[in-house]
């Protein structure tokens, strides 16, 4: 299992931004390397998603569910991915704070993969990831700078719960 | 083992190039040398839809010096730096580094472009152009644009090229290094001469005036290989020499700031902490040897 996470400080409300994190069609834009991404419902999120390290680059189909949405402080997500020969399995959190100039998200996510990637070890998995969560968050400052719509679709499953098998 | 199949592509132009790398994008992988991706792809690491073979590409290769700028292609091998006594005289610490790289064979082959874009956190160039402020340019089917070495390297094997994107050529600024009063050195520990090395350190100096009785340093540059995720530049270790005449007082504080700013990870023949020492180590010796042919 590894561990990641990180902050990322925005110009704009909790409120605002909240509706950019819970639309699929923002996060397909933003999300690095997604091909794009469909909603199944009003939780369930299926995307594919492209990822390269140096010339190992694995194609996740991966299956996304939104267990905590508590509008517009934390977002909780169980999300699990397949590739040929790769797989990954994680829990990522998200916690928007109010700021006197915005919000900070505070992210924190708990990942187990297997297979190839597993085999770049932690600290090249970590650097990569951070890289990729902060274009993330970077391109989604810059849709709601833009003042791009976002439209909120995304609840929280009832009952669910986030949990990575051992 | 054997690869998995692929689509073999052998464009002769650049334009032709990018408009490959505009169709297949992420489902093609650039062949500039073949010394890592056949291995790669042999141990089904990786599986490309298709190769894109650039060995045909002869825009790509050769170099030149003029008295503003050092042009390197990407298709130049490292067996054809190693012996540019043109670049030796202007920018020695490229043909150093590149004359350091594994064996015969694999400097035979084995191109600049290719060893930039792998982005091997042990890679000579790397640390080479991160040291010396290189530029690196890079084309596309509809953009060129140029990115310092210094903001190339992102993580671990991971650069801000583009799918698309193909690194043309790398340049390097004469204007700090005037060959009379300027010394480069790319000092590296390697267990064996076939592999990466532990640790590299690429560092230049120039002097006020070599033939003073003590030549003061006026800027340095130090970036350090396989110390960290992406090549480290030390700027505190540059700092902690320029205004001084390389005594003891000003390599230790170097070697001091090269061992702070090191974050390695462990490998199974080289710990973290021996890799530390080393990245103060290699600074001291790379910076005496910089500083003997600056001054000689």
């Amino acid at each position: 299992m590894i561990e990641f996470s990180g902050d990322f400080e925005s110009d704009h409300p909790p409120e605002q931004l909240w509706n950019y994190f819970t639309d699929p069609e923002i996060l397909a834009q933003c999300a690095p390397g997604c091909d794009h991404i469909e909603q199944e419902s009003a939780s369930e999120l299926a995307a594919t998603v492209a990822v390269g390290v140096g010339s190992v680059k694995p194609t996740f189909d991966v299956d996304m569910v939104v267990v905590e949405a508590d509008r517009p402080t934390r977002l909780v997500m169980d999300a699990g991915g397949d590739a040929s020969r790769n797989s990954f399995e994680t829990v990522a959190e998200m916690h928007l704070v109010e700021t006197a100039d915005g919000t900070t998200a505070d992210w924190h996510a708990e990942v187990a993969v297997s297979g190839l990637i597993a085999s770049l070890g932690q600290r090249a998995l970590g650097s990569v990831a951070e890289r990729l969560v902060t274009d993330f968050f970077e391109d989604v400052e810059a849709l709601a700078d833009e003042g791009v719509p976002a439209d909120s679709q995304i609840r929280a499953k009832p009952d669910a719960k986030a949990a990575l098998d051992d | 083992m054997k690869p998995a199949t692929f689509e073999y592509h052998r464009p002769t132009s650049i334009d032709e190039t990018v408009e490959l790398l505009a169709e297949l994008g992420h489902d093609a992988e650039l062949l500039a040398g073949n010394q890592s991706l056949g291995i790669i792809m042999a141990n089904r690491l990786a599986s490309p839809d298709n190769l894109v073979d650039l060995g045909q590409v002869e825009a790509l290769s050769g170099w030149t010096v003029d008295g503003d700028v050092v042009e390197l292609g990407a298709m130049t091998t490292h067996r054809d730096l190693e012996f540019a006594d043109d670049l030796r005289e202007v920018v020695e610490m490229v043909p150093e580094a590149a004359e350091q790289i594994a064996g015969p064979s694999v400097r035979n082959r084995g191109t600049v472009g290719g060893s930039v874009a792998e982005a091997d956190p042990a890679g000579n160039y790397p640390a080479a152009f991160v040291a010396l402020d290189a530029d690196l340019h890079l084309t596309s089917a509809d953009d060129e644009r140029t990115v310092p070495a210094r903001d190339f390297f992102i993580a671990y094997m991971f650069t801000d090229l583009e799918p698309e994107e193909l690194i043309t050529r790398v340049t390097i600024d004469r204007a700090p290094f005037p060959p009379a009063r300027t010394g480069m050195a790319f000092e590296e520990l390697k267990r064996a001469a076939q592999t990466f090395p532990t640790v590299s350190a690429g560092t230049a100096v120039r002097v006020d005036d070599p033939d003073a009785d003590e030549p003061t340093i006026e800027e340095a540059r130090v970036a350090l290989a396989n110390v960290a995720e992406i090549p480290l530049h030390v700027p505190d270790a540059e700092t902690a020499v320029e205004g001084s005449s390389l005594d003891d007082d000003a390599l230790d504080e170097a070697a001091a700031a090269a061992t702070e700013a090191a974050d390695p990870s462990p490998e199974m023949h080289a710990d973290e902490e021996w890799k530390v020492e080393l990245a103060g180590e290699y600074t001291r010796r790379s910076l005496r040897t910089a500083y003997d042919r600056a001054t000689q």
